[in-house]
């Protein structure tokens, strides 16, 4: 090991650890996510209402605090309220 | 082998200088007998005549010398005297400084953002707010490892995924218990190239806590993550286009106490 050379420093999650799926509640959801990664060349952003999907059957099933969507960054996917005229591409 | 003993003895001064010296009969030992003897007479010699200069200088009148040379010792004491203390407080400001500056420098590294530490400012109201890069793709791979002492079957369920800085993605990895028993494992993560681990964020996932799995069961572990979208700005990472991420775990034994990382950098 070189002395004076960064090493990697890990960091705790922001919102802390995922409690393990025991009983594959949302496991329906994990497949269609994982079908279409394969599908699109495993590209991200091609998929990403389906990972809001999964994250939705989370937050139901109590297997992940629940938060506005927005917070987690899917601002994009959300509908917009009925007062604004424009809709948010 | 028969050691020889020599004793010196210079007769005014009833000094004496034990010297130790071997039969020369091995070949590399004969330089240093001969250094020694050498060494021997000149210490001798040097001694023989400060004893005379002594004793000749003890015969002459002191008196009238006497006063100038009190105050000149004096001033060399005095002199000494301000050196020493000057010479203290430079030690003692040496070891003060040396214990303040690892406040400083944090405090510095944090500033700056220099050696690759969290810069002070990463909130989590960021994942709200940023705009996703669209130009910049980036191809994060997954690598999925296990201590040895652990039975579980661990891998990554993607081998790569391609994201941009500012959207968040999910990616699962899986873990199975084969054994009849349960076993508890707890994980660690690392982010390849190091530099670019500092935009790499975590929102949640399955690392650092105690994840329990029963006998032959099976589960999905989601990590959901962004890269920061300030990982295009920083000209360090212009040409990083691959990251890799790596999991490793380990067995937990029951009532273990693992340091959790972050502590020292809040």
């Amino acid at each position: 090991m070189n002395f004076g050379s960064k090493s990697f420093k890990p960091r705790p999650p922001d919102k802390g650890s995922f409690p393990l799926d025991h009983f594959g509640e949302c496991k329906t959801f994990k497949e269609t996510f994982m079908r279409c990664l394969r599908e699109n060349s495993f590209d991200n952003s091609k998929c990403r209402l389906q990972s809001k999907d999964y994250l939705e059957c989370r937050m139901d099933h109590q297997l992940m605090a629940r938060e506005p969507l927005q917070k987690l960054g899917f601002k994009d996917l959300m509908d917009p309220p009925p007062s604004q005229e424009e809709s948010t591409p | 082998m028969m050691f020889w003993v020599v004793f010196l003895q210079v007769s005014s001064s009833g000094v004496m200088l034990p010297l130790l010296l071997r039969p020369p009969f091995s070949p590399p030992l004969t330089g240093c007998v001969r250094a020694l003897h050498c060494s021997s007479q000149w210490i001798m010699r040097s001694r023989a005549e400060h004893l005379l200069r002594r004793q000749l200088t003890s015969r002459l009148p002191m008196r009238r010398h006497s006063r100038k040379s009190r105050s000149q010792e004096e001033e060399w004491r005095t002199r000494n005297k301000t050196v020493l203390t000057y010479i203290a407080a430079a030690g003692v400001g040496m070891i003060g400084l040396s214990y303040a500056a690892v406040p400083l420098y944090r405090l510095y590294c944090q500033a700056t953002g220099l050696g690759g530490t969290a810069v002070a400012g990463h909130d989590t109201d960021q994942v709200e707010t940023m705009k996703p890069v669209k130009e910049r793709v980036i191809k994060v791979t997954f690598n999925a490892d296990t201590h040895a002492s652990i039975q579980w079957n661990f891998r990554p369920q993607q081998t790569e995924i391609y994201v941009v800085p500012g959207e968040t993605a999910l990616a699962f990895y899986r873990a199975k218990n084969p054994t009849d028993k349960p076993i508890i494992g707890i994980s660690t993560y690392n982010v390849v190239p190091f530099d670019a681990g500092q935009y790499f964020n975590k929102i949640q996932c399955f690392c650092f806590e105690e994840q329990r799995l029963n006998p032959h069961e099976e589960v999905d572990m989601p990590v959901f993550f962004y890269i920061d979208p300030e990982f295009d700005d920083d000209p360090r990472m212009a040409r990083v286009d691959t990251i890799t991420l790596s999991y490793t775990f380990f067995e937990a034994k029951e009532g273990q106490q693992l340091p959790l990382p972050g502590y020292s950098y809040n």
